[in-house]
């Protein structure tokens, strides 16, 4: 069966903010197509690009608005443990890393006044060589991550 | 050694040479922009913009050099220099990995050397080293014993050495570990595509000069040469591979002439080069992985080429990121050297092989992209595009490599992968140099469960990622298990020993 998945879950608001993201991108999405639709009526186009700018955006809501913030959301696993950390994500391509604590360099926590409207935070964790992050923690969880992970790194000398 | 000093004034005309080279296409589409007949002055212009530049660029290499101060104060080296912008770096000794030389054409007669200081450098900043353009080789070594010995000093505070023992400065002991000889830099200038580049490099040289040379005419006595006999024209193919051939091995002296690994003391020394000498050292204990490379022309004569991966130092260094060990060299003479520098690697390894689901993954996806490739070729150059179907066999043939090579193994503390893009690969880890180590999964891959794993080390200021696809997901899982120091742990704590991971 191999090695167990990860237990915590990311903040269910997360998929609020990745749904609102969504929202946002298909705003951009609908201003497209307007100039699109405006042009095509202009310059007498073919009706099929106006319908192929409704198609793009309808899809767009229906797959990142709906469908992939849930994947996304389920997907995501991530463990703090005393001498490692795990992280899994991923809809289409599954990854699963792991991050030995004597490796971390240090670890940020930031925030965008989106999460900040909603209490999230993301947690970056650098080592020498790589970044890995979990996106859209409990803010209050997220400061005691960083706070407990930066406690438990220490890094050897020798070990860069 | 403390007083301010100043860099060699040689530095100027370096630095206004560097400037030069870089300002060289600017410089050439100048002078081509003024082909034409001159008829007035204005037609001159770009010569005097061009004079102009030239002495510009002295000027500001003058002020430059004479900005340029550094001084070693409080093991420290700190280096101030900057016209307007006043820049001052200074460098704390413990922070110095080496001092790298390199001697110029411009440094050879006058005794100079260019100093290059590699230091820790974690954090990405390309601002965290520094360079003394030109300095006499005295005060090179002058400031190499400073540094050293201040670092050996440090080192013995930390380590509170035993009452009575006295710290005795030694002269480093020097083992020279490979030289290359002139007849492994033929063999490496051969087999190293280099002659292949060259000629590349002759015909896009060549085509810039279109206008120059009367093509129209070179062809047609082209045609009669065709005339003439194929003998002939073959005979010219094989000059212009030989001359291709001898520029390669030209360049290759120039590089790699008295190619030298040493000992010295902990690192590693290597010194290179005929007109231009280079010295890179690299100390034991940052080395973070060794690689096997093997490419097509070296690998059925039993030749391979050893890089080290190093992590720190200098950003400015272009060669690659990765410093060439051994060039060139026969596999089974690798071992007894590299036994000699770092005895705790274990070089012959077995190695786990992929299963034999993952083959058609291998080829497959090769397939489809030789298809997108073959398809649009057939269709626009219809009878002889179908030429292009050959790729399919290759295609074929270089997914069932890359599935043979495909292999791992985890000892105790070391990782080994093995993979294959078109060159064969070989990344030797030690478990505490891998960063993280990571596996993918696509949605393809689960239904064959298979999946594909990364270690990444770090190699300079970046990581290097090494990977192989398509393991088997419960090898995957074996080695997370293997990497993680949780079940390390609990491997520990559990009364029934766990079978070794190394291959069965």
């Amino acid at each position: 069966m191999g090695r167990q998945e990860p237990k915590m879950r990311i903040s269910e608001r997360a998929l609020t903010v990745w749904r609102l993201y969504g929202w946002i991108s298909a705003a951009f999405t609908l201003l497209a197509g307007a100039g699109v639709t405006t042009l095509a009526l202009i310059f007498d186009w073919s009706v099929w690009f106006i319908i192929g700018a409704g198609a793009a955006l309808v899809l767009e809501i229906i797959l990142f608005v709906f469908v992939l913030p849930t994947l996304k959301w389920k997907r995501w696993r991530y463990e703090v443990r005393e001498e490692e950390i795990e992280l899994q994500h991923g809809i289409f391509v599954v990854t699963r890393t792991l991050v030995p604590m004597v490796r971390v360099q240090h670890v940020d926590t930031e925030q965008g006044p989106i999460l900040r409207k909603y209490r999230l935070a993301t947690i970056s964790i650098s080592t020498a060589a790589t970044l890995h992050q979990i996106p859209a923690l409990d803010i209050d969880e997220a400061d005691q991550l960083r706070d407990s992970i930066s406690a438990l790194a220490r890094v050897a000398e020798d070990d860069v | 050694m403390s007083e301010e000093k100043r860099l060699h004034p040689i530095t100027t005309v370096i630095n206004a040479l560097k400037t030069l080279r870089e300002a060289f296409i600017p410089i050439v589409i100048l002078v081509f922009l003024n082909r034409g007949e001159a008829e007035s002055i204005l037609d001159y212009l770009p010569f005097f913009i061009m004079g102009a530049m030239i002495i510009l660029f002295l000027f500001i290499g003058v002020i430059k050099w004479w900005r340029f101060k550094y001084w070693i104060e409080e093991g420290e080296l700190r280096i101030e220099q900057g016209l307007f912008v006043k820049k001052k770096r200074y460098i704390p000794f413990e922070r110095i990995q080496s001092l790298n030389y390199t001697e110029g054409v411009l440094h050879r007669p006058l005794k100079l050397v260019k100093i290059k200081v590699e230091t820790a450098g974690s954090s990405a900043s390309t601002d965290s080293e520094a360079e003394l353009t030109a300095i006499t080789k005295q005060e090179a070594d002058e400031l190499n014993r400073i540094i050293s010995s201040a670092k050996k000093k440090l080192k013995e505070e930390q380590s509170e050495l035993v009452e009575g023992e006295e710290f005795v400065e030694q002269e480093p002991e020097e083992h020279i570990l490979y030289k290359m000889s002139p007849k492994d830099l033929i063999v490496m200038a051969t087999t190293s595509g280099g002659a292949g580049v060259v000629i590349g490099g002759v015909l896009i040289f060549l085509s810039q000069f279109g206008e120059v040379i009367p093509f129209e005419a070179v062809f047609a006595e082209l045609v009669d040469f065709v005339e003439a006999g194929f003998l002939l024209a073959g005979i010219v193919a094989v000059l212009v591979f030989f001359f291709a051939w001898l520029i390669a091995v030209g360049l290759t002296f120039l590089r790699y002439a008295h190619f030298t690994v040493k000992l010295v003391d902990k690192d590693i020394v290597i010194t290179r080069g005929l007109l231009e000498k280079k010295q890179t050292t690299v100390p034991l204990k940052r080395i973070q992985g060794i690689t096997f490379d093997q490419n097509l022309i070296r690998e059925p004569f039993g030749y391979t080429s050893v890089t080290i991966e190093s992590a720190g130092g200098s950003v400015l260094e272009k060669d690659s990121n990765a410093i060439r060990l051994l060039p060139m060299i026969r596999e089974k003479e690798t071992y007894a050297i590299l036994d000699q520098i770092l005895p705790d690697y274990h070089w012959k390894t077995e190695f786990t092989g992929v299963p034999k689901r993952a083959l058609k993954r291998y080829i497959f996806w090769k397939m489809l992209f030789s298809l997108v490739i073959i398809g649009p070729v057939s269709y626009f150059f219809f009878p002889l595009g179908l030429a292009s179907l050959i790729l399919i066999p290759f295609a074929i043939i270089l997914g069932w490599w890359q599935y043979k090579t495909a292999g791992w193994s985890a000892s105790r503390d070391q990782m080994t992968l093995k993979f294959r893009g078109i060159s064969k690969q070989i990344v030797y880890m030690k478990k505490k140099r891998v960063q993280s180590l990571e596996w993918t999964q696509t949605i393809f891959q689960r239904k064959g469960d298979v999946a594909t794993i990364h270690a990444t080390i770090k190699s300079y200021t970046s990581g290097s990622h090494s990977s192989i696809a398509h393991v088997a997901k419960e090898d995957a899982d074996l080695m997370m298990d293997w990497y993680s120091p949780e079940a390390e742990v609990k491997k520990v704590h559990e009364p029934t020993p766990v079978p070794e991971i190394d291959t069965p």
